[in-house]
């Protein structure tokens, strides 16, 4: 009888949430990943294993950190792996220059940050869709990132290599054996959770994610929120630019490539919805753990690259068509109501 | 063969409205009927289910003889009915000619399509008509009585028997209204069955033979043009029995002084509206849907932009520039539609309380929670409102409970409400619901709120109102005494030119 309550009061509620079955799902991977490495010879279920899948989480982690305050706040930005590269590209020409590294890193923010102010201009004052607004963004980016490296080239655009011991410790660096990026990116994420679920910004942020039209109505700054949502994502772009950079010690011009995307799906995969107001940090992690997870031990069991990436367009995909069909039944009965209300 | 249209004891029932009760008439070709009633009288679901877009509950619609089973418009259209409704449903992009055959596109041999002969046919259809439009131009070039042109003539290739117009005059001048008067006359000689809805009096004593008027979903008679008035007409709209609902009311008789003036207030939808508003007053707003009630209310709030004209609050002149500034001066809106600009529906009722207080509800940066359920749960006990938890989302709750998480919002220790601004407050709740809300107004008005209350629902506006502004067109037309005005006295100002 005792055990019963105990089941009803602490068990279901569990089994109910979402972050439930993300970790179950997590577990399901590593176990499938641990049997079948075992199968064809191989070894997933090691320490070095799951350092290589934090250490991998890192850059993708940070552009899936900005994406997912972004959804929430019911937007959505195509452009961060591109403002993240050209991000990495500022610190180094900075560090080439002899700057220090603080001086490189805030010249990374400060820039990245304008991007981000006009993606949120372009966004919540001139009402572009936000897709259309930050494509065009990509681009222009994409172009200023290869002048900018061709800047102090005599003209010709090139990867520039740099060597700043503190910048190498953040891209190289390890404590206690796991990677300096992962403590900072679990720092940031924690950081992130709580300024979401206990802040007056975050319930705010919530809110105008679930209904801008009504927040404004009820004396919420939808636009201001939704720029200051925008710059937050390039800059934690230009994070994630800056330890991709620093660990190879390089500014690359094809630096995280389709990262967003990747983020994205991370972030999706962890419940937050597409339409805007749902979800939370706790969520996205483990979004990118399971991402991640999937990709590493894909690896390890030896399947082809380019599978991979099929397999974890699937994955996205049918992340999005969950997200599609929860979304499309509330709508359902939004449209009912709404109809019995004429 | 006589065209005939014939609705047999049609009903359609809503969530706790009956919005259409045993309608039965016919419609004859040759003839223009039209339809006669005030909003949510029930023209519109009557004109849905003509058209496929609803399905009666019960009853038949008959088309010469044979009854119609219409499971969508596409049905309704195939079946030879077209209606045409204010929003027009024309591709803009493309021309005259595609839009009027679109669905129908002639072909050629090699299946493309002849654009020589959809020329030609377009051109003599227009010149029928007697027309001035060419056949190639895009529709979104068109203004909008020509589109309107373009949208009867595409009625009228489909060959249909039932052709429904639904308030086409609304966006036209008067010499388009001549134009496309004519064109209705056309119809009218080649038998075609025409309904026609119109608010404007005038329009329908020139057009139509004969009169339906229909009154809170109920059928009231038919009435023969030529030997009707418009005194008959609009007793025929209103003459219902209004019950007790409000008349168990305690009312507020103490009325203090002027809270907020507005002086000739100027927006893209409103002009010159002037009016004063006292502390412990309801003053309702009347007037047609699209009279500039809502877009008057929402330039005071902040949510429009003002062009012209001042706003004073306790004597002070104010301009609010978004609804946080109105907010925080006190005055307060709960919006028209509730879905779409009153909740986060997919919130909870806590976090939709307290939206607009939740700088006041936070120690530093952080919220504090129990401040935050300790309001709601209050508003929940104040409001009465039906749920186990403020934890629920409420897009779990009916409408009338919906609506008092709004006010609920509004009227709580951390708001100072100064001005209350009702737009259709009871628009889809329920009849007991309903009454519940009335006293809440009331209750406010007492305890010295001054409140706005607009309705489409004139009873409700005449008997909670102490003064009523009425609006037609962007303007405010008169302004009535609650106690003296009537129905028709309200509806003479809100539609009479």
């Amino acid at each position: 009888m005792k055990k019963d309550n105990f089941v009803r009061k602490h068990i279901l509620p569990l089994v109910h949430q979402k972050a439930f079955t993300l970790v179950c799902f997590l577990l399901v991977l590593v176990i499938l990943f641990s049997v079948w490495s075992g199968i064809v010879g191989k070894k997933f279920f090691s320490t070095s294993t799951f350092i290589n899948i934090f250490q991998s989480i890192v850059v993708t982690g940070f552009l899936c950190l900005g994406s997912a305050c972004l959804l929430i706040s019911g937007n959505v930005d195509l452009s961060t792996s591109t403002i993240g590269c050209f991000g990495g590209m500022v610190v180094a020409v900075c560090a080439k220059n002899g700057m220090p590294w603080y001086i490189c890193i805030l010249a990374c923010f400060a820039l990245c940050a304008v991007f981000g102010f006009v993606n949120g201009i372009l966004v919540s004052k001139l009402r572009f869709p936000a897709f259309i607004a930050t494509l065009g963004m990509t681009s222009v980016v994409k172009g200023l990132t290869y002048l900018f490296s061709a800047m102090g080239n005599d003209g010709v655009a090139a990867n520039i290599n740099y060597n700043v011991p503190v910048l190498g410790w953040l891209g190289r660096g390890k404590i206690l054996t796991i990677p300096v990026g992962v403590y900072f990116l679990i720092l940031f994420f924690v950081i992130y959770g709580i300024l979401i679920t206990k802040t007056r910004f975050g319930m705010k942020l919530k809110l105008i994610g679930g209904n801008p039209l009504a927040a404004n109505l009820a004396g919420l700054n939808s636009s201001r929120t939704m720029i200051v949502m925008f710059i937050n994502a390039a800059v934690l772009s230009g994070v994630a630019g800056i330890f991709n950079g620093a660990r190879l010690g390089q500014g690359s011009l094809s630096a995280l490539a389709t990262n967003q995307f990747t983020g994205m799906t991370a972030a999706i995969l962890g419940g937050i919805s597409f339409g805007g107001g749902i979800g939370g940090m706790g969520g996205a992690f483990l979004g990118l753990l399971i991402l991640n997870t999937f990709q590493v031990g894909m690896n390890v069991v030896g399947i082809n690259p380019f599978w991979v990436s099929v397999f974890s367009g699937v994955l996205l995909l049918v992340a999005l068509a969950v997200d599609f069909l929860q979304m499309q039944g509330k709508g359902k009965t939004n449209k009912r109501a709404s109809k019995e209300g004429k | 063969m006589q065209k005939i249209l014939e609705y047999r004891g049609i009903s359609k029932f809503f969530p706790g409205v009956r919005a259409l009760d045993d309608i039965s008439f016919k419609a004859e070709g040759g003839k223009v009927l039209a339809l006669l009633g005030e909003n949510g009288a029930g023209k519109s679901t009557l004109l849905k289910i003509t058209s496929g877009d609803l399905k009666a509950d019960e009853g038949q619609l008959m088309l010469n003889g044979e009854e119609l089973r219409l499971s969508d418009p596409h049905a309704a259209i195939k079946a030879g009915i077209s209606v045409i409704y204010q929003e027009r449903q024309l591709f803009p992009s493309l021309s005259v000619m595609e839009n009027i055959f679109s669905g129908e596109l002639p072909k050629t041999k090699l299946g493309l399509y002849d654009k020589k002969k959809l020329y030609n046919d377009t051109k003599e259809l227009i010149a029928k008509f007697g027309l001035n439009i060419d056949p190639q131009e895009k529709v979104g070039m068109l203004n909008v009585a020509y589109q309107q042109m373009v949208e009867i003539m595409k009625a009228y290739r489909r060959n249909s028997d039932v052709i429904a117009f639904d308030e086409p005059t609304a966006p036209l001048t008067d010499i388009e209204i001549k134009v496309l008067f004519n064109l209705i006359q056309e119809l009218k000689k080649e038998g075609k069955v025409i309904l026609y809805v119109s608010h404007r009096m005038n329009e329908i004593f020139e057009i139509s033979d004969e009169i339906v008027v229909l009154k809170d979903g109920k059928f009231v008679g038919t009435y023969a043009t030529a030997e009707t008035s418009e005194p008959e007409l609009i007793k025929a709209m209103v003459g219902r029995d209004i019950g007790d609902t409000y008349s168990g009311l305690s009312r507020n008789k103490n009325i203090g002084d002027v809270v907020l003036e507005v002086k000739n207030l100027k927006t893209a939808a409103i002009k010159d509206v002037s009016f004063k508003l006292h502390a412990g007053e309801i003053l309702g707003f009347a007037g047609l849907v699209g009279a500039g009630r809502t877009e008057t209310v929402r330039a005071i709030f902040g949510a429009d932009a003002v062009l012209g004209g001042e706003i004073f609050l306790n004597g002070k002149a104010v301009q609010f520039k978004a609804p946080k500034d109105a907010i925080s001066n006190g005055v307060l809106l709960c919006p028209e539609d509730r879905k779409e600009q009153g909740l986060v529906m997919w919130r909870s009722i806590k976090d939709n309380i307290a939206m607009p207080s939740i700088d006041k509800l936070s120690k530093f940066i952080f919220v504090d929670q129990k401040a935050v359920s300790a309001l709601a749960d209050k508003a929940v006990e104040d409001f009465s409102i039906k749920t186990p938890t403020v934890n629920k989302m409420v897009s779990e709750l009916s409408g009338g409970n919906q609506q008092k998480v709004i006010l609920g919002r509004w009227i709580n220790d951390q708001v100072d409400t100064k001005v209350l601004i009702l737009d259709e407050p009871t628009k889809g709740i329920d009849v007991g619901t309903k009454a519940e809300i009335y006293q809440l107004i009331c209750d406010l008005a007492n305890s010295g709120i001054a409140v706005i209350l607009i309705s489409s629902e004139l009873t409700e506006v005449i008997n909670l109102a102490d003064n009523i502004v009425v609006m037609r067109n962007g303007r405010v037309t008169g302004t009535l005494a609650g106690a003296e005005a009537t129905e028709e006295s309200v509806l003479a100002l809100a539609m009479l030119n």
